[in-house]
C-alpha cells in the first residue's frame, strides 16, 4: 500500500503552552488514524473506483475509461437483473426472519436458563463454526442433502423422501442459515443477557407470566440487539455467493451470481459494477431503515 | 387465635454454603405497617423477595391466610413490589407503566384507563401521564412505581428501600406520604430499610435482622426502650452501653462496676444476671441529663465534654470520664441554649436508675 503511515507529531511539539484539550485531540488523532487510513485505502478508494467504473465501457473485451450511462440503462432495464434483485432480496429477508425466529429460543436459553459456565462453553461452541472456512461448510452441507446423503438415506426408507433441497431456493436458504444462524444466536444472546433482570422480575411481580413476559418486556427491552442481529443476517445473505452457487445451483441467479456472470462472460466489469453499486446502495438503505426502527421512538401500542 | 395474614415459619434461604436467611419466623396481621430492618446482607431483602415469590425458600413455609404460598409463582401472587431502583419499563409511558399490572389481569382498556387515571391523580403524576419514564426525576419515578403497584389494589404492598434513592428533603416528604397512604388504604405494608429512623418513623412494628436471623420484633418504642441484645442496642443508635461486673443490692436492684464507675439499674425480669458475673447496661442517650454540680441522687458520672454535635433541634454531647469511658447525652437545642457547653468543660452526667436497663443474659 502506498498510503503514508501516520506520523506521531506529539513527540517533537513542545508541551508547554499547548492546552490539555489539544493534547487530547492529538491523542485521538494518533490512535484513530490507522483504522481511518485503512478504511480509506481498502474501502473508500475501491468504492470510488467501483462507482467510476460503472460509467466506463468495454470495447473488444477491453475496459476503456468513458462517461456513459449505457451500463446503468442496460442493467436497470434488464429483466434478469430485476428478477435477481427481487429474488435475492426476498431470500435474504426470509433468511433474516427464519434465523431470528429460530435463534430466539436458543438465545433465550443461553441468556437465562443456563449457568454462566455452560453459557461460556456454548458461546465458545457457537464460534467454532467460524474456525472452518465457509465454503468448506457449504460443501459438507451439500453432501448432507445429496440424493445418497445422510438425510435421504434415513428419510427414504421411512417413506418420507427423497428430500429435494439441492439446486432449489430452499438449498440457498439452508446455506444462508449455515452462514448466519450461529452469529444471530450469538448476537441475540448478548442482547437478551443485557436486558435488566429487574425488569423481568417486575413483570412477574405485576402478574405477567413467563411467556407473556417475553412479548411484553424482554423483546421490547432487547429490541436494538434483536434488530441488529436480524439485519446482520440479511446483510450477510444478500451478498453471499457460495450458498446460492453450490446449494442453490445458480438457478435462478442471485445478484452476486450476476456479478460473477458479467465478469466471466464478456469481461463486463462496468455492468458488474452497476450490480455491485446497486447492492451497496440497497444494503445502506436497509441498514438505515433498520437502525431507524431500532433506535427510533417507538409508537406505543396498547 | 385467628389466622394471621402472613406467616413465615422457620424460613431459610441458602446460596451454596451461605445462608442469606438462616431461620426466620414471624407473623404479620392485616393492615399492619411492618419494617424489616438491619444492616446490608442481613437477609431483609431476601425475606421480602421470598414473600413476593421472586426467591424460593430453601426450607420453611410462607403462608398467606394459612395457605402455603411457597409453590405459587410470583405472577400468581398479589404482592406488588416497589423497587429501590423503581424498575419502571423504559419503553412504556407513565400511563402504560401504571396500567401494566391491570392489563395482565385482563381488565378491559376503558377500565384500565380509568383506574390508572385515578391512581396517577392520587399520587400527583397525572400531568405527565403520556411522558416516557426517562424524562422523570427520581421522586416522580418513585410515584409512578407506587401507582403501578397500588393500581392493582392489592392486600399487601412490598417496599424495598423505598426512600434510599431520594434526596434528603424528598425522603422526609415521601416518608409521611407513605404513612398517610398506609392509613388511608388500610392494606398491609412491608418495608425493607437499613435506616432505623425510617423504620421507627413509619412502621407499627419493626423486625430487626442480622446475619439471617431475627434479633428483635416489636413496636419502635419498645425496641428503643428495651433492646433485646447488644446488636439491637447498638444498631438502633442513641444508646450508651456499659459493661462491668454485677452485684445485687439489698433493694433488688443491680449495681454495675465498670469503666464508667459504679451505677445502678433495676434487675431484669428475665433474670440471667448473678452477683460477680458480667453484665451489660443500656442507658438511652436522651435520658442522660447534664449538670454543673453533683447532687448525690441517682446515677452520677463525672466527665468532660469532648464534642458537641447539632443535628436539627437535637444536640448530642459526647463525654469522656477520667477512666476513659465514653458517654453521650442527647438534649434539645432549646435546653442547651440556656446552658452553653465548652469543649473540655467538666460536667456531671446524671440519670435515674429506672431509665437504664440490663440486657438479658
Amino acid at each position: 500500500m502506498s498510503e503514508p503511515l501516520p506520523t506521531p507529531d506529539t513527540g517533537s511539539a513542545p508541551l508547554k503552552g499547548t492546552s490539555r484539550r489539544a493534547t487530547e485531540a492529538r491523542f485521538a488523532v494518533f490512535w484513530g488514524a490507522p483504522p481511518a487510513l485503512w478504511q480509506a485505502a481498502f474501502f473508500l478508494v475501491p468504492l470510488g473506483f467501483l462507482v467510476a467504473m460503472t460509467f466506463w465501457s468495454v470495447k473488444n473485451f477491453r475496459l476503456t475509461p468513458d462517461a456513459t450511462l449505457a451500463n446503468w440503462m442496460f442493467i436497470l432495464n434488464a429483466g434478469f437483473f430485476r428478477n435477481a434483485y427481487v429474488y435475492t432480496f426476498w431470500l435474504s429477508a426470509l433468511t433474516a426472519a427464519i434465523a431470528s425466529v429460530a435463534a430466539f429460543p436458543a438465545a433465550y436459553t443461553l441468556a437465562y436458563k443456563v449457568s454462566p459456565a455452560v453459557r461460556r462453553f456454548m458461546i465458545f461452541m457457537l464460534v467454532v463454526p467460524f474456525f472452518t472456512s465457509y465454503p468448506v461448510r457449504i460443501y459438507s452441507t451439500q453432501i448432507f442433502f445429496s440424493p445418497q446423503g445422510i438425510i435421504n438415506t434415513v428419510l427414504v426408507p421411512l417413506g418420507l423422501g427423497p428430500l429435494h433441497v439441492l439446486n432449489t431456493p430452499t438449498g440457498t436458504v439452508v446455506g444462508y442459515l449455515v452462514l448466519t444462524l450461529p452469529l444471530v444466536v450469538l448476537l441475540q444472546t448478548f442482547a437478551l443477557a443485557n436486558v435488566p433482570r429487574i425488569l423481568i422480575e417486575a413483570a412477574h411481580n405485576l402478574g405477567c407470566g413467563r411467556l407473556r413476559t417475553i412479548w411484553t418486556v424482554i423483546i421490547p427491552s432487547a429490541r436494538i440487539g434483536l434488530i441488529v442481529a436480524g439485519t446482520f443476517a440479511f446483510v450477510l445473505a444478500f451478498g453471499d455467493y457460495v450458498a446460492p452457487t453450490y446449494l442453490g445451483g445458480s438457478k435462478p441467479p442471485t445478484l452476486s451470481i450476476l456479478i460473477a456472470d458479467q465478469v466471466k462472460s464478456g469481461n463486463n466489469w462496468p455492468r458488474a459494477s452497476v450490480v455491485a453499486v446497486m447492492m451497496i446502495v440497497t444494503l445502506m438503505v436497509v441498514m438505515l431503515v433498520m437502525i431507524g426502527f431500532a433506535y427510533g421512538r417507538r409508537k406505543e401500542k396498547a | 387465635m385467628a389466622t394471621p395474614m402472613i406467616e413465615l415459619d422457620r424460613v431459610a434461604k441458602h446460596y451454596g454454603n451461605h445462608a442469606a436467611v438462616a431461620d426466620v419466623s414471624f407473623t404479620i396481621e392485616k393492615g399492619e405497617f411492618v419494617a424489616l430492618m438491619g444492616p446490608s446482607g442481613c437477609g431483609k431483602t431476601t425475606t421480602l423477595r421470598m414473600i413476593a415469590g421472586l426467591d424460593q425458600p430453601t426450607s420453611g413455609e410462607i403462608r398467606l391466610w394459612g395457605r402455603r404460598l411457597n409453590e405459587d409463582a410470583p405472577w400468581e401472587r398479589d404482592a406488588p413490589l416497589v423497587w429501590q431502583s423503581y424498575a419502571l419499563f423504559p419503553f412504556l409511558s407513565v400511563r402504560r407503566n401504571v396500567e401494566f399490572g391491570l392489563k395482565q389481569r385482563g381488565l378491559p382498556a376503558a377500565e384500565r384507563r380509568k383506574k390508572a387515571d385515578e391512581w396517577m391523580e392520587r399520587l400527583g403524576i397525572a400531568s405527565f401521564a403520556e411522558r416516557g419514564v426517562d424524562q422523570l426525576s427520581g421522586g416522580q419515578r418513585q410515584r409512578v412505581a407506587l401507582a403501578r403497584a397500588l393500581a392493582l389494589e392489592p392486600e399487601m404492598l412490598l417496599l424495598d428501600e423505598p426512600l434510599s434513592a431520594l434526596d434528603p428533603h424528598l425522603r422526609v416528604r415521601m416518608q409521611s406520604e407513605l404513612v398517610r397512604l398506609h392509613r388511608e388504604l388500610g392494606i398491609t405494608f412491608i418495608c425493607v430499610t437499613h435506616s432505623h429512623s425510617e423504620a421507627f418513623a413509619m412502621a407499627d412494628r419493626v423486625v430487626i435482622m442480622n446475619e439471617g436471623r431475627i434479633q428483635q420484633i416489636g413496636a419502635p418504642r419498645d425496641i428503643h426502650r428495651r433492646a433485646a441484645n447488644r446488636f439491637v442496642a447498638e444498631f438502633v443508635g442513641g444508646n450508651n452501653i456499659f459493661t462491668g461486673t454485677a452485684r445485687f443490692e439489698d433493694d433488688g436492684s443491680i449495681a454495675l462496676a465498670g469503666l464508667v464507675g459504679t451505677v445502678h439499674a433495676p434487675a431484669p425480669m428475665e433474670g440471667g444476671i448473678v452477683t460477680g458475673g458480667a453484665a451489660t447496661l443500656v442507658v438511652p442517650a436522651d435520658r442522660i441529663e447534664l449538670a454543673g454540680t453533683s447532687t448525690g441522687a441517682g446515677n452520677e458520672v463525672q466527665a468532660r465534654v469532648v464534642t458537641v454535635e447539632f443535628v436539627g433541634s437535637t444536640v448530642t454531647v459526647f463525654l469522656e470520664t477520667e477512666g476513659g469511658c465514653e458517654l453521650r447525652a442527647q438534649r434539645s437545642l432549646h435546653e442547651m441554649e440556656n446552658t452553653p457547653l465548652a469543649v473540655g468543660q467538666p460536667v456531671v452526667a446524671r440519670w435515674s436508675p429506672q431509665q437504664g436497663f440490663f440486657l438479658p443474659g
